[in-house]
């Protein structure tokens, strides 16, 4: 009995705490304001303070909620809890070196699938509250996703063909003992290009510059989100901060496992730090140096340059090189 | 002789579908449809049939295995193939009628608003 | 004969099909008063479902074959002479799915129709669609697949034109039934050539007889029925019918041609190939199916996106999924069957769901134009809910059932590709990936379109639909729930006892026509089975998924309200009347974006792919079946070449 109510505790505590709902949040906030630093200082502007995006969360908080007349209640409010909890969970399917809170239970299919539910959220939500700018900003980021999704599969795909070699794996955690026993996959001449692939779709999953077509706060007021405001609007905000840690540290697992010592609080460690290295490469200097894209040339970029970075992989992997 | 039978439902079934095809009237197309089914019946009833042999009417015990008779199942297969062949033309002729009355016309380019 | 004998379950199989076809010919009797009609057709549906299910015990899980001959003739002098019924698991796996789907179907029925004229005529030909569908996957003779093929055809054709004043109902109906009777045709013409060769019109007499004695007739018949049977599934080229007769038909119809006509045509593909052919192990064979199923998919899906009409959308999503299972179970590994006939399932609840949720919302508005819908959610707040269970479960997202099968299909694929190092197959991979991104899009799509977004002034007064039709739409949505969650136990006790069966060709054989005949009959050409392993199912486990999901959702909830998330104020509240619509702009620069527009910065790229396909699909009765023939023409050509 007493074991049972320890495990349930132990598991309470990873999804609440380490590497779930606390961890996140903390973490996601960071990475946030770091870029948004980083950025700064590449503009030749002082920038926010790191914490910006800490005070801009709990700001947002006390604010007063506003539900437009048109909207329905329900996903309206449902929907940016689902998103964050989805990518939660998320996180915590994600190998930390060694260690992961839900080992077996990972599966990169799974983790495809999950990346979905944050953004179907975000478009049910702005679809829900019955704006125009949402119904935009929807089509935008569902063709953001579209784009996005391809050359991320091709990523796995190739990245399953080298770690299974003839048993191709969809499994994460035979990835993650693969780079255990064999030293990360970036080493790896094939996963070269998907690493550069993975490094360019994190921005667009992210919805960060170029890619941030769905969101263009200067023509369609931000989108999705253009009726949200108070604690909703925060929890969005947050879900964008968590999206950067989970989508870097799944590049981080992908490509850079083995890195680490064992010990879990070190390697939480030095994942935060590799998070925050990817951040500044593969969102801070791109958002720094572009301009927004159009949506169809987002598209474009995906399906032509990204894809064929990944297909190279692929192919590479495939034929055992 | 039979092959002839097989040569000619083939040509009969592929005139029917050639009909369907390439005709633009909607009651030719019932026709196209028919022939092919006359085509059709045409080669189930050469398929069961024995030069020589008498029809498969026998009462039991004046069955013997010198008897030579031509095959009874696809006679039956025939008649039941037959009753469908009557079903569809009813069919599609009762459809054609109700086309013509919404839409005036028994042309099948007019006849296209759903596509795409 | 003693009342224990005629409960004996060897009568089951007869009892589902006659009680269907009784209660057709019932109706016509007293299908005058109201309620008469509507309890001989709830007592049909659920007489026959109840025979599927009690079946399900001996047949699923000891493994039993049933050959049961109609009038007690049996096998004479190694001839099957008798008209046979044989059910093995394969056959109840896709009976047990069409009588469910049926008997909601049939739920739905009794309050979407009773405004409608002719309902006694509708019922009649509704319990006919069924009564022929289930007697064509029960039945172990080959001319009465036939005729339980057209009667089904009829039907169909007959309630897609049930609301003639529909738009484009009876164009709809006489496209379905000028190229179902060229595959009708092919298929008798395939049957006959077959009785040719082997004097026979038993299924396990012919399964035994024609494998080894291929000639070119025989390839010729075979081409023929796969065309055949192809149209009732169909898969592409036949796909533009599926799509008229979706459109046209009244939504309980819809479920049936969806979830019930396209798999009885998957059943009969599978029949065909793989008993009586037996190519399993052909690998160029396993192409055409695969390469089939993969464009079936792909095409279907951005058909799709390109629609504007709910129901017409519906349809084309069909036809992916068809996709999905043909490419499944064309790639004739154990995992690959499993995936696929998981998937046929799935398929046929969530889509049943959608294509309710249509009906739901064409009975309440009038109209399923995604362009002049919207903002139902808060007038139709079930309909909405189940909807999207359905959109959810059909788009793949965890923990819904469209998950559970499509994982498995990557996984079969993905693993056919390593294991025969055919780099083709993992090409089948990343389309079912892009296809299942791009039906999220056209589901996205239509929640904007019809359920989300703004409420058109004439809907104001748009309720919701009432509890019976709210009922079966549940019935559907726990099935999608239930069987996402569960997947071990849908996979170890329906999906692999069917897939087991196509793996057992010479026991299917042997049932019918006694022990070691196959042995006797096929000599050294006895297939030899594949091997297969149900090992990959997968570590995928949903309860505890969903448990982590549920806590960090409660997680995430608690601390969203102590933050004040319930600290709402509704905007109509607010005093000045012109942001009565929403909070971000005013009410006269409204203006939604159309349902047909939605992704153009996909559209936009893909602008020529798509002004082709748009014309292609034509609408000319004469393209589909000149499409019609000339896949007769590649697929008898195919099989000529490789066989």
């Amino acid at each position: 009995m007493m074991t049972i109510v320890l495990t349930a505790l132990q598991y309470l505590g990873y999804i609440l705490i380490f590497p779930g709902f606390l961890f996140c949040f903390v973490i996601g906030m960071l990475l946030c304001g770091i870029d948004r630093k980083i950025v700064a200082r590449m503009q030749k502007r002082v920038g926010p303070p790191v914490l910006q995006p800490f005070y801009d969360f709990f700001k947002l908080c006390g604010k007063e909620t506003i539900i437009p007349a048109a909207a329905s209640k329900t996903t309206f409010l449902a929907a940016p809890l689902v998103g964050l909890a989805a990518l939660v969970v998320l996180q915590l399917f994600i190998p930390i070196h060694g260690f992961s809170a839900f080992s077996g239970m990972a599966d990169i299919i799974v983790i495809l699938y999950l990346l979905l539910i944050p953004a179907m959220a975000a478009m049910l939500g702005g679809a829900a509250s019955g704006s125009p700018y949402a119904g935009i900003g929807l089509s935008r980021e569902m063709v953001t996703i579209i784009a996005c999704e391809l050359p991320l599969v091709m990523v796995l795909l190739a990245v399953g063909k080298v770690v299974g070699g003839d048993a191709v794996t969809f499994s994460f955690s035979k990835i993650a003992n693969y780079q255990l026993a064999n030293g990360s996959l970036i080493t790896h001449a094939s996963l070269i290009p998907a690493a550069i692939a993975m490094l360019l779709i994190i921005p667009g999953e992210t919805g960060n510059h170029p890619f941030d077509t769905a969101e263009a706060e200067t023509e369609i007021c931000e989108g999705l989100l253009a009726e949200y405001s108070g604690a909703p609007l925060a929890v969005y905000k947050l879900t964008h901060c968590v999206k950067v840690l989970t989508l870097t540290s799944f590049f981080a697992a992908l490509f850079l496992g083995g890195i680490g010592t064992g010990i879990v609080v070190v390697d939480a460690l030095i994942l935060v730090a590799i998070c925050i290295v990817l951040t500044i490469v593969s969102i801070s200097f791109v958002h720094a140096i572009t301009a927004r894209l159009k949506i169809e040339q987002v598209f474009k970029f995906y399906w032509t340059i990204v894809t064929g970075l990944a297909l190279i992989s692929l192919v590479l992997a495939w034929y055992g090189l | 002789m039979i092959m002839f039978n097989y040569i000619a439902s083939f040509f009969l079934i592929a005139l029917g579908f050639y009909t369907i095809i390439t005709k633009y009237n909607l009651v030719k197309t019932v026709i196209g449809l028919s022939i092919a089914d006359y085509g059709v019946n045409l080669l189930i009833i050469s398929v069961g049939y024995n030069p020589g042999g008498t029809a498969p009417i026998y009462t039991l015990g004046e069955l013997t295995s010198a008897s030579y008779f031509v095959d009874p199942i696809p006679q039956a297969l025939t008649l039941t193939s037959i009753v469908i062949g009557a079903c569809v033309t009813a069919m599609s002729l009762s459809l054609v009628m109700k086309l013509h009355e919404s839409y005036g016309t028994l042309d099948t380019r007019e006849i296209r608003r759903l596509r795409g | 004969m003693s009342f224990a004998n005629f409960l004996d379950y060897h009568h089951f199989p007869v009892y589902s099909i006659m009680v269907l076809f009784l209660g057709a010919f019932l109706i016509v009797l007293f299908g005058k008063n109201k309620f008469m009609r509507n309890l001989l057709a709830f007592l049909a549906v659920s007489i026959s479902l109840a025979c599927i299910v009690a079946l399900v015990k001996p047949v699923m899980l000891d493994g039993e074959i049933i050959a049961y001959w109609m009038g007690n003739r049996a096998v004479a002098g190694g001839y099957a002479i008798g008209i046979a019924l044989e059910v093995d698991a394969l056959s109840l796996f896709f009976a047990l799915l069409i009588s469910t789907a049926v008997f909601v179907s049939g739920i739905y029925s009794l309050q979407y129709m009773e405004h409608d004229n002719n309902v006694p005529e509708y019922y009649t030909l509704f319990l006919m669609l069924s009564g022929g569908v289930i007697g064509l996957v029960l039945s172990g003779d080959i001319f009465n697949m036939f005729i339980m093929v057209e009667i089904l055809t009829f039907a169909a054709v007959a309630l897609t034109a049930f609301r003639n004043k529909a738009h484009g109902a009876l164009e709809a109906a006489f496209k379905y039934l000028v190229v179902g009777c060229i595959g009708s045709t092919c298929i008798l013409v395939g049957i006959i050539m077959l009785y040719a060769q082997a004097h026979t019109l038993n299924f396990a007499q012919l399964s035994a007889v024609i494998p080894g004695n291929m000639n070119n007739a025989t390839k010729l018949a075979f081409a023929l029925l796969f065309v055949g049977f192809g149209t009732k599934a169909f898969i592409v080229p036949f796909h533009p019918l599926a799509a008229d007769a979706h459109g046209a038909a009244p939504a309980s119809i819809s479920v049936l041609i969806s979830g019930v006509l396209t798999k009885s045509g998957i059943y009969g593909l599978i029949r065909l190939t793989y008993f009586l052919f037996q190519t399993m192990n052909l690998g160029t064979f396993q192409f055409l199916l695969v390469f089939i199923g993969s464009v079936s998919m792909f095409v279907c899906v951005t058909m799709a996106l390109a629609q504007h009409d709910f129901k017409r959308l519906l349809a084309f999503h069909s036809i992916s999924q068809i996709g999905y299972v043909l490419a499944a179970v064309g790639l004739c590994t154990g995992l690959g069957f499993s995936a696929g006939l998981y998937h046929a399932m799935n398929h046929t609840l969530f889509k049943g769901l959608l294509f309710l949720c249509a009906g739901a919302v064409l009975h309440q508005t009038g109209t399923t134009n995604l362009d002049e819908l919207g903002g139902l959610s808060k007038k139709m707040p079930w309909t909405t809910g189940l909807f999207l269970v359905g959109a959810f479960s059909i788009s793949g997202l965890p923990p819904f059932n469209g998950f559970a099968s499509k994982w498995m299909v990557y996984q079969a694929a993905y693993q056919k590709a390593s294991e025969t190092g055919n780099i083709g197959f993992l090409f089948v991979t990343l389309i079912a990936l892009v296809t299942s991104v791009l039906t999220l899009a056209s589901f996205v799509k239509v929640s904007q379109s019809v359920f989300f977004g703004r409420l058109p002034a004439k809907y104001e007064n748009v309720k919701e639909v009432k509890g019976g039709m709210i009922f079966a739409m549940c019935l559907f949505a726990i099935l999608c729930v239930v069987t996402g969650l569960f997947p071990s136990a849908v996979t170890k006790y329906l999906t692999e006892p069917a897939a087991r069966a196509v793996f057992s060709v010479v026991n299917y054989i042997d049932a019918a026509m006694g022990t070691g005949y196959a042995a006797s009959a096929m000599g050294e050409n006895l297939p030899v089975v594949a091997s297969f392993n149900f090992n990959e199912l997968g570590y995928w486990s949903p309860i505890s998924w969903l448990l982590i999901l549920c806590i960090a959702l409660l997680a995430v909830t608690i601390v969203a309200v102590s933050g004040k998330y319930d600290k709402v104020s509704e905007s109509s509240e607010i005093a000045d009347s012109k942001y009565d619509l929403f909070f971000g702009g005013e009410k006269s620069v409204y203006s939604q974006v159309g349902g047909g527009d939605l992704f153009w910065g996909f559209k936009h790229n893909w602008r020529h792919y798509f002004s082709f396909m748009h014309d292609l699909h034509s609408g000319i009765v004469n393209d589909y079946s000149l499409w019609a023939i000339v896949a007769l023409a590649i697929v008898t050509l195919f099989i000529q070449i490789v066989l």
